[in-house]
């Protein structure tokens, strides 16, 4: 029992409208404590996967099992075992402004633990150490539409941690944040993996990777499992990089750090 | 994408000579639908923020919500069942301090309410006054014809007038409610009220994803116009574009709608939505919302005791 | 269209928003047992949208503007229930943002553009689309027309409501109290500006989105029309409509339009007199001054066909229309609430896609 993995899944195939498929036979297993990073160029099924795991759409065909029980979508339709579930893991969805949704940002972070039935003076205790963490305390009684992308990142990252999940999916985090916020949550994704959490999260951006993941899996533009291992190895495999079109020809590599340079013409035919 | 396809030679070179840049004098005037849109992102967001107003320290912001929206309808009907235009003028003067007691620019508070409906009610009613419309005791005769007195009749003017005031009236109540009650606030009133949750749900997301529509109005307009070069036939080719631009908003808007609802189902939303409780009423309230009552009551029966 | 507080009598605001009141809830009712629960967005961002479209003035020759409501559109696309909640919700942000509408005449407003326009418009169109294919250009054509039938049936409704007011509304010596336009000038104004400017709007929004929707998001028209084949070839051999159907349109189209016959026998909108033009909410903002210039030729008629000089008899003349006016639009509704009910049995609201 104690060396089942939080996560795994078998051959998961996934189309949408039955016509385009967005994943096809991937299988993954996730450990408990772990900090996984999805890589993959722009459609090839990072986050169709993330969804899968989050419990939000149920695979074709293949398995997932999460906290030592099988999902799927009559089972997520019972009310205990939803609950349970849904207040395990959280998902910080890549558009923040579909998951900001309520009139302010207060009643935002206070959705998930109202719908959970938490009590309410555990959601304002709650409530007041999230937004401290967060250092959204001026926010508090705006409305969405008054916050910037980063601020509005922060939010929906608040509304999440509120309800204090075992397991964290983020798909793109950083994407569209400018260099500070970017920084700030990547220490805060080294910080709650630092406190246990589980953090599985998507991206097609390689800096700083050694230092958020502990593993990496990379899908393919075919939405295939191409390779899995430690972020060094993966990051060293030049050629797969290129495969997986996570970086072009003309990226130049140091260390563990990457950068790029633009396409000159005249360097080649 | 890199060494594949090699960039077309026509894209390689300059095309200045296709196209001059200096005036030829022939301005393309942007069409009306463009106008439209291009205003509606301004004006919207201008009415529906109350937030400025809302926070400032005044009588009406320190009520809840509740009782200032159960006091408003109060008014609302008593003022509609007035029939006298000094009794309407005096709840619009009420409606004038009170706006002051709760620190709104007066003229702002004025120009607001009258722009643009009472005035344009003004303009409709206007016809009223005359004797083919409203028969009656003419006051102000214009002529005759085949035997009747034409002109403007007591009974026309006094329609017009109490229209235009009633009109008015009503607008100003409302605008004090919206203008001193966050949105937010407003919605937990009409949720603890009689209005169905799922309206109230749905009125809340309605409000917060009008703005993401707008801003994908605005861009929509930005990126037409940005390859909109042919003067001339803006009109015809602005509303067929209308459909698709619609159609494409639709589409978004869908998309939208599917993401939030895998947003609201990860944080455990199950088909009825729990709110956070809100905060009880007091005794303040009750006595205001006990006083707007009165005061409905009196303005009535004052009014009735005028006559009928 | 949107009727301010004011023109209307407390009375006629409470029996309009009392008859809204069971519309509202079966509409909550039936969107959240129909699609789970995954309606909230999708109905926001359809009143969301709806708002949009009502803000979307489009300029009339006067200089002032009309506007569409894209409650027929939603109706197509989500069902009618669905657009019920929809435009319900636009209208409340317009009435407490806007003044556009008032807050106790949101009944009225309501019953005109939440419920009369998206169920007689959603009528007609699956009467007129029949057993076509999804992309078919009949289906896009049906929407339309649906949308502009719609808009004129509420409209007419708007009309019937304001010019009910100066009749059954007046002091003792016959001030009106509320709107002081009679039934035969709001009708025509109304009908002028919605047959027109409006309309036209509604049939172009409403066509448009559907024939674009037809070729570049299939799956968005499919929510709504499950079992509907995509293409024409796909079509199994036509069964065509029923008989009866064509003659129940028939008839309602008659009963909506028969008010305008029976209350306007002078002739087309605004031969008679320049005040016919009420130029009421999106009509017209002054009387085009040729019309005015000349009033005075036709007044006698008027006042000859109309008795408006002895009030007595005018006034039971406008009881009497006004009751059939009344009656009928009251029996144009509940036919297409009938027509509706007997198409939504059949086909959800909305389908969990």
């Amino acid at each position: 029992m104690s060396t089942e993995p939080l996560l795994s899944a078998e051959g998961l195939c996934y189309s949408y409208l039955e016509r385009f498929a967005a994943l096809a036979d991937v299988s993954l297993e996730v450990q408990r404590g772990e900090r996984l990073a999805l890589l993959g160029a722009n459609g090839c099924g990072k986050s169709t996967l993330l969804k899968i795991l989050a419990g939000l759409i149920f695979p074709d065909r293949g398995s997932y099992r999460a906290f030592g029980e099988e999902v799927s979508e009559p089972k997520i339709e019972d009310e205990q075992f939803s609950r349970g579930f849904r207040a395990r893991v959280g998902f910080v969805f890549q558009n923040s402004d579909a998951q900001v949704f309520s009139p302010t940002v207060r009643e935002e972070i206070a959705f998930g633990p109202l719908q959970l039935g938490l009590a309410p003076g555990e959601i304002e205790e709650r409530m007041n150490d999230v937004v401290a963490l967060l250092e959204i305390g001026e926010l508090i009684e705006r409305a969405p539409y008054q916050l910037s992308a980063g601020q509005k990142k922060r939010v929906a990252i608040a509304s999440v941690l509120v309800m204090n999940p075992e397991l964290l999916l983020l798909d793109e985090p950083t994407a569209g944040l400018d260099p500070r916020s970017r920084h700030w949550l990547l220490e805060l994704m080294g910080e709650l993996g630092a406190a246990g959490k589980t953090i599985v999260f998507a991206t097609h951006e390689l800096e700083q990777l050694e230092w958020v993941a502990d593993r990496c899996l990379v899908l393919s533009e075919a939405h295939r499992l191409l390779a899995e291992g430690a972020p060094s190895e993966i990051l060293s495999d030049r050629e797969l990089l290129l495969r997986a079109n996570l970086i072009h020809e003309h990226t130049h590599q140091r260390g563990a750090l990457l950068h790029s340079h633009p396409h000159e013409r005249g360097h080649h035919g | 994408m890199a060494g594949g396809a090699t960039t077309p030679a026509w894209l390689l070179e300059s095309e200045a000579g296709a196209f001059p840049i200096g005036c030829s004098g022939r301005r393309r005037r942007g069409s009306a639908l463009e106008k439209t849109l291009d205003g509606l992102a301004k004006v919207v967001r201008q009415a529906i923020t109350s937030e400025e107003t809302a926070a400032r320290p005044g009588l009406l912001q320190s009520l809840d919500a509740r009782a200032k929206l159960l006091s408003v309808v109060a008014l609302l009907v008593a003022v509609g069942l007035v029939r006298h235009i000094p009794v309407l003028a005096g709840v619009y003067l009420l409606t004038l301090a009170l706006a002051a007691a709760s620190r709104i620019g007066l003229w702002g508070f004025v120009r607001r309410v009258w722009l643009f409906i009472p005035v344009f009610t003004g303009l409709i009613v206007a016809p009223a006054m005359f004797s083919f419309v409203t028969p009656g005791e003419v006051v102000l005769p214009l002529g005759h014809w085949f035997g009747h007195e034409v002109g403007l009749t007591r009974q026309g003017l006094t329609s017009a007038g109490l229209i235009v005031c009633r009109v008015a009236t009503s607008i100003s109540l409302v605008v004090l409610l919206t203008l001193t009650t966050s949105w937010p606030r407003l919605l937990s009133a009409l949720r603890t009220l009689f209005v169905p949750r799922l309206l109230v749900l749905v009125l809340g997301m309605a409000y917060r994803y009008l703005f993401v529509l707008l801003d994908s109005i605005s861009e929509m307009v930005i990126a037409r116009r940005a390859r909109t070069i042919a003067a001339g036939r803006n009109g015809r080719g602005a509303r067929a574009a209308a459909g698709f631009s619609g159609g494409a908003l639709f589409g978004k808007a869908h998309a939208l709608s599917e993401e939030i609802h895998q947003a609201m189902l990860a944080r455990g939303f199950r088909g009825e939505a729990r709110t956070l409780e809100r905060a009880r009423l007091r005794a303040l309230d009750g006595i205001w919302l006990l006083a707007c009552l009165a005061l409905a009551v009196l303005v009535v029966g004052g009014d009735r005791a005028l006559g009928l | 269209m949107h009727i301010p507080d004011g023109y209307l009598s407390p009375a006629t605001c409470a029996v309009t928003g009392a008859a809204m009141v069971p519309v509202i809830g079966t509409a909550c009712a039936r969107v959240k047992r129909v699609v789970k629960d995954r309606h909230a967005p999708l109905l926001a961002l359809g009143a969301a949208y709806s708002f949009l479209v009502m803000m979307f003035n489009i300029p009339i020759p006067d200089g002032t503007t009309a506007h569409a409501v894209g409650a027929v559109l939603i109706a197509v696309l989500l069902g009618p229930w669905a657009a019920v909640v929809c435009v319900s919700v636009a209208l409340v942000i317009q009435a407490l943002f806007f003044g556009d509408g008032g807050v106790l005449a949101l009944g009225a407003n309501a019953l005109n553009m939440a419920f009369v326009m998206p169920f007689v418009g959603y009528g007609v169109y699956r009467l007129a689309a029949g057993n076509t294919s999804l992309t078919s250009r009949r289906r896009a054509l049906a929407a339309g027309i649906g949308g502009y039938v719609g808009l004129n049936a509420a409209a007419l409704c708007a009309a019937i409501e304001l010019g009910l007011q100066p009749t059954l509304f007046h002091s003792a010596n016959g001030t009106p109290l509320y709107a002081p336009f009679h039934l035969a000038q709001t009708i025509p104004t109304m009908a002028l500006a919605h047959l027109t400017i409006a309309g036209a709007a509604e049939f172009i929004l409403t066509l448009g989105v559907v024939a674009y929707l037809q070729r570049a998001n299939l799956p968005l028209l499919r929510i709504n029309h499950p079992g509907v084949v995509d293409t024409d070839e796909e079509l199994a051999p036509t069964r065509r409509l029923p008989a009866l159907r064509w003659a129940l349109i028939g008839i309602a189209t008659m009963i909506i339009l028969s008010p305008l016959g029976l209350l306007a026998p002078g002739g087309a909108y605004g031969e008679d007199a320049p005040i016919d033009l009420n130029p009421h909410s999106y009509g017209l903002s002054a009387i085009p001054g040729g019309l005015q210039h000349y009033n005075g030729f036709w007044k006698h008629t008027l006042l000859a066909d109309y008795g408006f000089a002895s009030g007595r008899h005018a006034s039971l003349g406008y009881v009497l229309s006004a009751a059939l006016g009344a009656l009928a639009v009251g029996a144009a509704i509940l036919l297409f609430v009938a027509v509706g009910r007997a198409v939504a049995r059949r086909r959800p609201d909305v389908q969990t896609g």
